[in-house]
């Protein structure tokens, strides 16, 4: 029974990377009908930024937490300035081309992964702990660092998910996402909602490579594996649904953690992406998704 | 029309006559590999635009290529089959399995089949990692072309790729091709017509698949080692960047954009992580500023109207 | 406004393309495929800078006369990174395009067969770090070993181990999903089983795998005596060793592969301490040579890694290069190639052979020194060093 508790564990913590980056994903999607390849560079610029950062402001008087913080702060901001930079200067221009702005995003993907390499060098760095020591918890270990993460990143998701379902700005997005003609009908400005859900978008990403900096061990192109997972979790949950991405990523967490243990983890990325071509073929809009 | 049309193909003809008649002394050297390199990378690039002409984005081209190397291997190193039996079997494994494939996927368009066919490559390239007789992730050895074409190997590489290049134009041009533009315009108003779409767009397919699969069979044999992760979605990115940079309006598009893009980024940039920057950039730059690619610049340059029908939009 | 983007357009290609070409002069090139990217990226990156020690070294002191000539020697070096697409890609770059006769690095089963296809085809001599034992032989007279593996490594590593921890009985093994991992295992299992302990598992990762808590979990299920890590590099046995912290196994950890404490204290923490390794050494004390140690000195300042014996082989490969261009006067591959097993030459180590007909059937393997190290409190410590029996009798008869 003790492993069924070591299982869940790590299902928990995968899913929670998972979450942050599939929310990101499904928002683009959802209001600008966008599907943005690059979104793990966002991922990985804050992570690199702060594999930089936190080396060099980390010394005797600057302890680690303030270093983290620091870093973090500056990487966020950091990023979501390049958001915005290439909202304007590139996926604007995309808006409901699906194909368009996918094929743009991986140009884009393979430019940037191609600096960071370039850059950063090939070397992984793994960041000090932030916080020290392991739990047991039903039968299962886990670190207390990745146990505080986990619980910090199910909260920016819980959050997420009021703001889409309370707030005015996640009412535009969702107006927007299911018909943004009517939308704009009824007064809710297209241009500026997009950018907002796009801005929240990379803030997502860029808070999932903060929270994951103490726990990964980073290189240039760490973006790309959380992508390809974060992908296939929205397409399962449906392609521009919140709930969607999130079941999509809790399901792989599980697929990855359960399938690797008892079989192997390549067998279980490749049930992964069977699923993905079986769920696109029968039901394309996901398990929860309205297209 | 008439006179653009012919312009263009009398500059591709000559462009291709150029690179044939230069392939015959380069024997095996760097050179040779170039010509080698940048023959296959215009057909793979041909391939894929012809699928655009159904207005969808085969990503699976690289899984279908990939089947070709693989045949093509096993047919050369463990069966010691002749070379053309290689190549034959290996389009044709391609072109079966594609007609299967086609025809479970193709009943999807835009983005989902374009996400279909990404996630079959990325299938495809983790089966061949998990089976040991074709040397999973460490590869397949030794796939050398017969001894007799040892120093012909480009020039039999241009021949084949002219020759396919010259039927998918014809293909192109026929009246099967124009159904196959219809269908990119208004498939239901085809539907009307009695054509059946479905089994339209699976030949489709299944033609570029054929050439994907001997690309994939020429390429085993000119690199001598394949193994699974050459036939990964980036190859269909590289090949999509060829497109993207030549033009999707008109055939010249991917024998420009595969030649140019390929030759600059041997010539001038050497290796390693410049490679991915330099696709990346090119893709970036060549969607961005250049939307009808290399080959709209010619237009542009000569002339000539802007062809109405650009790029596959949804 | 459309034709001013596609000026721009063409204006960004041409500055894409403007990247200068370095010229070649009347030097000898000496190539390198190794992974300079990913988790085994120290090994690449420390080998290309002690090849270019070397070569730097050799060129100031007047390089290579041959035929009343001089050389130079100028390294070329080519992320591979660990797969056999790479190591095709690093191959005809390296062999057809830069012309180069040498390779003096190579490291990974896969790309390096990859490289051999073409190499011994295309009369280039290389001095490979590769694992396998499919890239030996007499069928492949152009290629030497540089370096220990684990026909070396093995036997000796698990008998030391055990003689340690006496109790252990049982073990469970990882490797990575790829040539490297395929041949050692075999190995390590006909190690293991000759020393009376029992397998429990052999288990496998694909290489670039980030999430090892499965690993770590599948591995610990039988609760084995030993985990041996195989051909994990070190980011990747760093991980794994962390992640068998977590889950409370305490046991005897095996690195066979292990080159340095650094990253795998850097990334284990605690978890890494007792980890026995194969390929490391210590090259900062009295042990170690004095060129060993300025080198060693020099990968610290550089890397923040102290040397570790998989990078230094390409250093003495190109010693052993410039020894057997001169007995042979020529600079013809095959011509040195036949050589240089009949040579007693200057290495870091000081002065070695080439041999081990007894095991591969020709004598292509340099002979140098198995140093079973530990990782103790975060720092690596040399438990003991042995010698090649083969090279003392050399030696002896050399005298």
């Amino acid at each position: 029974m003790e492993i069924f508790g070591q299982l869940f564990l790590n299902s928990l913590q995968i899913s929670a990377a998972y979450i942050l980056f599939s929310l990101g994903l499904t928002l683009i999607f959802g209001v600008m009908k966008v599907v943005n390849f690059a979104h793990g560079e966002f991922f990985g610029l804050v992570l690199l930024l702060i594999a930089i950062l936190v080396p060099w402001l980390n010394s005797p008087s600057v302890p680690l937490v303030v270093a983290y913080g620091a870093s973090g702060a500056v990487s966020i901001l950091a990023t979501m300035a390049c958001g915005w930079f290439l909202y304007h200067f590139a996926f604007k221009k995309f808006q409901r081309d699906m194909v368009g702005s996918f094929v743009l995003s991986v140009g884009l993907s393979l430019l940037i992964q191609g600096l960071f390499l370039e850059f950063f060098g090939g070397v992984p760095i793994k960041l000090p702990d932030l916080i020290e020591g392991n739990l047991r918890i039903l039968g299962g270990a886990i670190t207390t660092q990745r146990l505080v993460l986990t619980l910090i990143a199910l909260l920016v998701a819980v959050t997420m998910c009021w703001l889409i379902a309370a707030t005015k700005l996640g009412k535009s997005l969702r107006a927007v996402s299911e018909d943004h003609e009517a939308a704009m009908l009824q007064g809710i400005p297209y241009r500026k909602t997009a950018l907002y859900g796009f801005l929240i978008a990379t803030f997502l990403a860029a808070i999932a490579g903060a929270l994951l900096a103490p726990v990964t061990v980073i290189s240039a192109n760490v973006g790309s594996d959380f992508l390809i997972k974060g992908f296939i979790a929205i397409v399962i949950g449906g392609l521009g649904s919140i709930p969607g991405s999130i079941i999509g990523s809790i399901l792989i967490a599980v697929i990855e953690s359960v399938g690797g243990y008892y079989f192997d983890p390549s067998l279980a990325t490749l049930a992964m992406f069977v699923i993905t071509m079986l769920v696109l073929l029968v039901r394309p809009k996901g398990i929860m998704g309205n297209g | 029309m008439g006179n653009a049309r012919s312009s263009t193909i009398l500059y591709v003809a000559l462009l291709s006559l150029l690179v044939l008649g230069g392939s015959l002394f380069t024997g095996t050297g760097f050179a040779a590999s170039l010509v080698i390199w940048v023959a296959i990378n215009i057909l793979l690039a041909a391939s894929f635009r012809f699928v655009q002409l159904i207005g969808e984005l085969n990503f699976a081209i690289a899984g279908f290529a990939g089947v070709g190397a693989y045949v093509a291997g096993v047919c050369t190193t463990k069966l010691g089959l002749p070379f053309v039996v290689a190549i034959v079997s290996a389009a044709l494994a391609a072109t079966l399995l594609s007609l299967i494939v086609g025809y479970i996927t193709l009943r999807t368009k835009g983005p989902y089949f374009m996400l279909i066919s990404f996630a079959f490559t990325e299938v495809l390239r983790m089966v061949y990692t998990q089976i040991d007789y074709i040397g999973s992730n460490s590869g397949m050895l030794g796939v050398f072309p017969p001894v007799l074409l040892t120093d012909y190997y480009p020039t039999f590489v241009v021949a084949v790729v002219l020759l396919s290049l010259i039927v998918l134009y014809k293909i192109e041009q026929s009246d099967f091709g124009k159904v196959l533009v219809a269908i990119r315009n208004n498939d239901a108003i085809v539907q009307t017509v009695g054509i059946n779409v479905h089994l339209t767009k699976v030949m489709c397919l299944a033609i570029s698949s054929f050439v994907a699969g001997i690309c994939g069979a020429l390429l085993a044999h000119a690199n001598n080692v394949i193994s699974p992760d050459d036939f990964s979605f980036l190859l269909a990115v590289y090949t999509l960047a060829y497109i993207k940079v030549g033009g999707e309006s008109h055939i010249a598009g991917p024998i420009l954009g595969a030649s140019v893009l390929t030759l600059l980024a041997q010539v001038a940039m050497g290796f390693g992580p410049f490679e991915h920057i330099f696709y990346g950039a090119a893709i970036v730059i060549a969607v961005l500023l250049m939307p009808d690619g290399l080959v709209g610049i010619i237009r542009k340059l000569l002339g000539l109207p802007p062809k109405p029908q650009a790029a596959a939009k949804h | 406004m459309k034709n001013l983007k596609q000026v721009y357009a063409t204006l960004a290609f041409a500055a894409l393309a403007s990247a200068t070409n370095v010229h070649a002069q009347e030097i000898i090139k000496l190539g390198i495929s190794a992974p300079m990217s990913g988790a085994a990226a120290v090994w690449g990156l420390g080998m290309e800078w002690t090849a270019k020690q070397a070569a730097e070294k050799i060129n100031l002191e007047g390089g290579v006369t041959v035929g009343g000539k001089k050389y130079n020697f100028a390294v070329v070096a080519y992320d591979n990174k660990y797969t056999a697409a790479e190591g095709t890609k690093v191959a005809q770059n390296l062999i057809n395009r830069d012309k180069v006769k040498f390779i003096v690095g190579g490291i990974g089963t896969a790309p390096i067969s990859a490289l051999q296809s073409l190499s011994e085809r295309s009369g280039v001599m290389i001095f490979i770090s590769a694992w396998g034992k499919s890239v030996k032989g007499p069928q492949f007279p152009l290629t030497f070993t540089q370096s220990n593996t684990p026909f070396e490594i093995l036997d000796p590593l698990y008998k030391y181990v055990l003689a340690q921890n006496p109790k252990a009985k049982t073990v469970a093994i990882l490797n990575a999903n790829d040539a490297s991992g395929k041949e050692v295992e075999l190995v390590a299992q006909k190690a293991w089983a000759a020393l009376g302990v029992k397998v429990l598992s052999s288990n496998w990762y694909e290489r670039g795998t980030t999430q090892f808590q499965p690993v770590a979990a599948k591995l610990t299920e039988q609760k084995p005596d030993i985990i041996d890590l195989g051909v994990a590099p070190p980011a990747d046995a760093g991980i794994v060793l962390k992640e068998l912290g977590v889950l409370g196994w305490k046991g005897v950890k095996v690195l066979p592969v292990g080159t340095s404490a650094t990253q795998l204290a850097q990334i284990g923490g605690a978890a890494a301490n007792g980890t026995y390794m194969g390929y490391a050494g210590d090259y900062s004390s009295s042990l170690a040579t004095p060129v060993q140690q300025i080198l060693n000195q020099g990968m610290l300042a550089q890397f923040k890694e102290p040397l570790n014996p998989l990078q230094v082989s390409s250093y003495d490969s190109v010693y052993a290069l410039k020894a057997a261009m001169e007995a042979s006067n020529s600079i013809d591959p095959k011509k040195i190639a036949a050589v240089l097993p009949t040579l007693v030459f200057e290495t870091s180590y000081g002065k070695t052979v080439f041999g081990s007909k007894a095991i591969y059937d020709s004598p292509q393997q340099m002979q140098v020194p198995v140093m079973i190290t530990q990782v103790q409190d975060g720092k690596m410590v040399e438990l003991t060093r042995i010698i090649p029996e083969e090279l003392k009798a050399r030696l002896a008869a050399a005298k």
